[in-house]
Parts: C-alpha cells; sequence; structure tokens
C-alpha cells in the first residue's frame, strides 16, 4: 500500500514537473520515482507492516497483488524509456501525459489487490478514466478522437453492467467485502438464488469487456490502432495485466465455489476469443491492428488459465502476462520506429527490408514474434504451455485442443511480418534509434529469453 | 433480515411508481383542461424579458465557458463532502481522535493542489 500512496503522489509531482517548465527532469524523475515504488512494493513482499491491517476490509496486498504490481510498475517504467524519442516533437502537455500514465498505474495496482467491491469498481474507474484521455492525446488526428470517445462511450456502458452485477450479488449477499462473499457462496453453493446467479453474470459482462474477451472485443481493434501507438501499447501491456490480475481475483476469491455457474460460459468465452482473435489476425492489412487482434486472442488463451482455477492458475496467468507484456513491448516499440517517419503507415510493406538497414531492429522483432507465437526456446512458448497443462490437469482437453489449433493459425500472422523484414526489395532507410529507447527493448527481448530458459525465477512468486 | 425477497415485497415501488406518473399525468391534463387558451402571435413567443427576442437560440458558445462550468462542479462537489463530515465532527474525534481531522486534511490538501495547477496550467483565465 506504500506503493500506491507514493506512487499517486509521484503523479501528481509530475502534474507540476510540467507547470514549472522542468521539462528536462521530469523523465529521470518519473523512472527514478518508480524504481522507488518497485522497492516500495517489493518490501511488502516480504513483510507487512501492521497499520496494514486496518485497511484489509479494503484492500490486501498478498503476494498475489504484490506480485502483480511489480510486473505492472516494470512494464510502465520499461514505457517511460520509450516516451523520449515518441513525444520528442510534442512540447505541450507531456507532463500531463506522464502524469495519466502513472494515475492509470494506480488503478492497475487497485485492481491487483481489492478486497471490497468498492475498491474494484474505484481501481477500474482510476484505471479507465486516464485512458479514455490518454486514447485521444493525438487531438489533431480524427482516429484518435473516434478511438478516444469509442472507449469512453463502450467503457462506461460496461462500468454500467459491472455496478448492476455488484448490486445484484449485494442485493443477495448484503456485504460488498470479498470474504463476506465467498462465506455466502460457500454455505449456499447448491442452491444459489437467481438474483445472485445474475449479479455473476453481469459482472462477468463487464470484466470481460475489460479485458476484451469476445463478443465484447468490439472496441479493442478500432482503439487498439486510433490511440496513439504508445498509448496502445501501454494498453496491451499494463492494462491487459491489471485486468486479468483483477478478473482472476474476484473469481477465484469470492465465485470460487460458483464455479459451475460461470464455468459454462468463460468456456465459450475463452473458444470465441481465441478463434475470432486469430481469424481476424489473419485478414488484417496492418501491423497494429493485426497487434490489437492478436491481443484479443491472447486474451483468450488467459481465460483458459482462468477457468481452470487450480493451485498453479495464479503462476501461470501472472507468467503469461508478463511474457505476452513483454513481447508486447517490443513489438508495438519496434513498430513506432518503423512508423515514425513514413508518414504512419504500418502496412506489411512498410517492414520490408529492416533487416538489410536496421538489423538490431529486425532482430528484436524477430525474438518478439517468435516469443508470440510460442516458439520453443523462447518464454512465449512456457507461458502457453504452463496454461495448456494447466487445464489439462483438470482434464478440460478440448478447449486446449480449440488453443493448439488457434496457435497454429497465430504462427502464420506472426511469421508474414517475419518474412516481410526480412525479403529483399524495398528497403526502408536507416531509422534513428536513442539509446535509451534501443536499451528498454534490448531489456525486454532479453528477458523474454532468460525467463524462457530459467521460467521458475517468476513461475513460483506467489508460492 | 430476510434471505429470500418475494415479488409481493416490492409492491411499495410500484405503488410509488404509479403515484410519480398519476402526478404527473393529472397535473398536465388538469392544466390543459382548466386553464384558458388564448392564442396569438404575441403569446406563443419565447418571453425575454419584454425585450423582442432575436436570432437563433443554437448559437456556438465558447468553450471557457464550459470550462468554468466544469470546474465549478468539481469544486463544488468537494463541499459536499464537508456537509456531514462538519455535522459529525464531534463524533469522529470520540471515535477515532485525529484521525477524522487529518482524513479531511489530506482530502483538502489534495483539493488545492488541483486548485493550484489549474490556475497555474492557465485554466481560468478568460483572455
Amino acid at each position: 500500500m506504500n506503493a500506491i500512496i507514493a506512487l499517486s503522489l509521484l503523479g501528481i509531482f509530475t502534474l507540476f514537473t510540467g507547470i514549472f517548465n522542468w521539462r528536462k527532469a521530469m523523465l529521470p524523475i518519473v523512472v527514478i520515482g518508480l524504481a522507488g515504488v518497485f522497492v516500495l512494493n517489493g518490501m511488502d513482499y516480504f513483510t507487512t507492516p501492521s497499520w496494514y491491517a486496518d485497511y484489509t476490509h479494503m484492500v490486501i496486498f498478498d503476494r498475489y497483488a504484490v506480485v502483480f504490481s511489480a510486473a505492472l510498475i516494470m512494464i510502465t517504467a520499461m514505457l517511460f524509456f520509450l516516451c523520449k524519442q515518441y513525444y520528442q516533437k510534442e512540447d505541450n502537455n507531456i507532463s500531463d501525459i506522464y502524469g495519466l500514465i502513472l494515475f492509470t498505474l494506480v488503478g492497475g495496482m487497485l485492481m491487483a489487490s481489492f478486497s471490497n467491491f468498492a475498491m474494484l469498481f474505484l481501481g477500474i474507474e482510476i484505471l479507465s478514466i486516464p485512458l479514455y484521455i490518454l486514447a485521444g492525446t493525438k487531438r489533431l488526428e480524427v482516429t484518435s478522437n473516434e478511438a478516444s470517445i469509442k472507449y469512453f462511450l463502450m467503457g462506461s456502458f460496461s462500468t454500467g453492467f459491472l455496478l448492476f452485477g455488484m448490486a445484484l450479488v449485494y442485493g443477495a449477499a448484503h456485504t460488498f467485502t470479498l470474504d463476506g462473499i465467498r462465506q455466502y457462496t460457500d454455505a449456499h453453493a447448491g442452491d444459489l438464488p437467481t438474483i445472485f446467479v445474475a449479479g455473476i453474470m453481469l459482472m462477468l459482462v463487464g470484466m470481460l469487456f475489460k479485458v476484451s474477451g469476445a463478443p465484447f472485443h468490439f472496441w479493442a481493434p478500432d482503439v487498439y490502432s486510433g490511440a496513439p501507438t504508445l498509448i496502445t501499447t501501454f494498453m496491451a501491456t499494463v492494462v491487459k495485466t491489471a485486468a486479468f490480475a483483477a478478473l482472476y481475483r474476484l473469481l477465484f476469491y469470492t465465485f470460487g465455489s460458483a464455479k459451475p455457474i460461470w464455468f459454462d460460459a468463460l468456456w465459450g468465452v475463452a473458444a470465441l476469443t481465441m478463434i475470432i482473435g486469430n481469424f481476424s489476425a489473419l485478414y488484417q492489412h496492418g501491423v497494429k491492428r493485426m497487434l490489437a487482434y492478436s491481443s484479443i486472442s491472447n486474451a483468450g488463451y488467459l481465460l483458459i488459465g482462468v477457468i481452470a482455477m487450480n493451485t498453479h492458475s495464479a503462476n501461470s496467468i501472472f507468467y503469461y502476462t508478463l511474457v505476452y507484456s513483454l513481447a508486447s513491448l517490443v513489438s508495438f516499440g519496434v513498430l513506432m520506429l518503423v512508423t515514425q517517419d513514413n508518414g504512419g503507415d504500418d502496412s506489411y510493406t512498410a517492414f520490408k527490408g529492416l533487416a538489410r538497414n536496421n538489423p538490431a531492429l529486425a532482430g528484436l522483432m524477430t525474438l518478439a514474434m517468435l516469443s508470440l507465437a510460442g516458439i520453443p526456446p523462447l518464454a512465449g512458448f512456457f507461458g502457453k504451455y504452463y496454461i495448456f497443462i494447466n487445464a489439462m490437469e483438470n482434464g478440460y482437453i478440448y478447449i486446449v485442443l480449440i488453443a493448439v489449433a488457434n496457435s497454429l493459425v497465430g504462427i502464420y500472422y506472426y511469421f508474414k511480418v517475419i518474412v516481410a523484414m526480412f525479403a529483399k526489395d524495398t528497403a526502408p532507410t536507416k531509422i534513428a534509434v536513442q539509446p535509451a529507447y534501443l536499451f528498454a527493448l534490448v531489456v525486454a527481448a532479453a528477458l523474454l529469453f532468460v525467463l524462457g530458459i530459467f521460467p521458475d525465477w517468476v513461475s513460483g512468486l506467489m508460492n | 433480515m430476510k434471505e429470500q425477497s418475494l415479488v409481493s415485497d416490492y409492491i411499495p415501488i410500484l405503488i410509488q411508481l404509479c403515484v410519480a406518473i398519476g402526478f404527473v399525468v393529472a397535473t398536465m391534463l388538469a392544466t390543459h383542461l382548466i386553464g384558458p387558451k388564448r392564442k396569438g402571435a404575441n403569446k406563443l413567443e419565447s418571453f425575454e424579458c419584454g425585450i423582442e427576442s432575436e436570432g437563433n437560440a443554437r448559437l456556438p458558445f465558447s468553450v471557457k465557458y464550459f470550462l468554468t462550468a466544469i470546474l465549478f462542479v468539481l469544486f463544488d462537489v468537494e463541499v459536499i463532502f464537508m456537509y456531514p463530515w462538519a455535522v459529525n465532527y464531534k463524533t469522529f474525534l470520540h471515535e477515532m481522535g485525529m484521525q477524522g481531522f487529518f482524513s479531511m486534511v489530506i482530502f483538502l490538501s489534495l483539493f488545492l493542489v488541483g486548485f493550484y495547477y489549474i490556475v497555474r496550467k492557465g485554466a481560468l483565465k478568460w483572455e
């Protein structure tokens, strides 16, 4: 909880760096601040300060919350390394963008640590409202405006479903705390009242919207492709991780014994999400939109981890989201570089000849694509492996078969990027990359390798 | 507390709904039936303090009005939180000592920081 307080203050401080014109100091302050927040958060992993006990009915910083928060902070910090080059032409409002990103992170951490429906709702709103603005930060571009308004309208509508569901659950269980609702669910596991079942389902609609699970995924491609690419990266990594942390926490801590009620629905959503995500990605002409659909299909794989729900599920979901975030960071990072000088053309042809003039970038992109496709030495493979094995332990054979078939489809469109990069014709000119930018991408790609070889380093953190 | 609620428990809400709709319908009907009816060009014109109305009401307004209005709403809501706090202040002092005071200090200082921010940002500058 120290981390959340420190992070909020850091966000406010960042807003003021813009007013006082400390432009130069802004990024170092944010990055050093995030490092401090990471340490504060890490301390909660080992010891829990006694005053936390006063707030356990609202937020609990157990290992689950701390580990997910650590991943969120780390990915955000890496994202800030990309900011300097991405926003080099932007001179106004840059501090506001940074501040909003930090506030979004606060919301994400609350979504990983809530122990009360009120905090779940607050977390989702603290995460979403800055995002609505961030999606529209390219004020003069129509697509950015469209992304913002679309996300805002659909997001607030889905929040309505979530709230309505919470109200119905409260109506049955007479409490908002996760503990209280779990006791109620355990006690009435056999014959839960209809009002409670309806509440669970409506809450699931709201949560599935946030993780972009089909059929609630329609906002994702337009918002992802319309928003500034840096914000898209943020949405595909930090926001997705936070949304899955919240979904799993909600289902595992409260509705665990009501599994027969939501299992079939989530099974169907997982299958549908994978199929729609993968097959739509096949037909995309732009790489940014392809990555948006790939983000949807990855949500489908993650939902398998959610429905498996046994002792390894939390770990495997964490490992998968971390690895997926790293690979997304690299792929969107290279995409930003490719599109920065060519007028925003993100088609596959824009990548042609990248390997000849920018071998480093092409190598990084190849690693990211291979990891997303799930090729063995890389971490993406083990992410999928853990999720699938986990589901097999419970005997969910069919969903795993669907997932494996979908992974094979995925390989096709990820390799399309690689093939384009190593094609001989039309070569783009040399792309200027700042050292900090390259550093972040290299670290992320190296982590993909290291985590693939030593998955135990992070996959057992919650035990 | 009762675990199960029956449909019949919601009858008061239904009655309330009927009363609300009934009141609106009844008053509207009554005014139409009882009120005098004089129709003329002057009578149907929209009233603007006795001055003859001019032009269309759908003019584009400066966005500055909107900004001021939204900031007003924001700081107005702050006061709504302060009323119940002030009324219950003595109970707070009894139950949790100075914590009840400092919670409000934190809340207000965040608001002051926000106020300072919008002033420095020039959100209230008119020209």
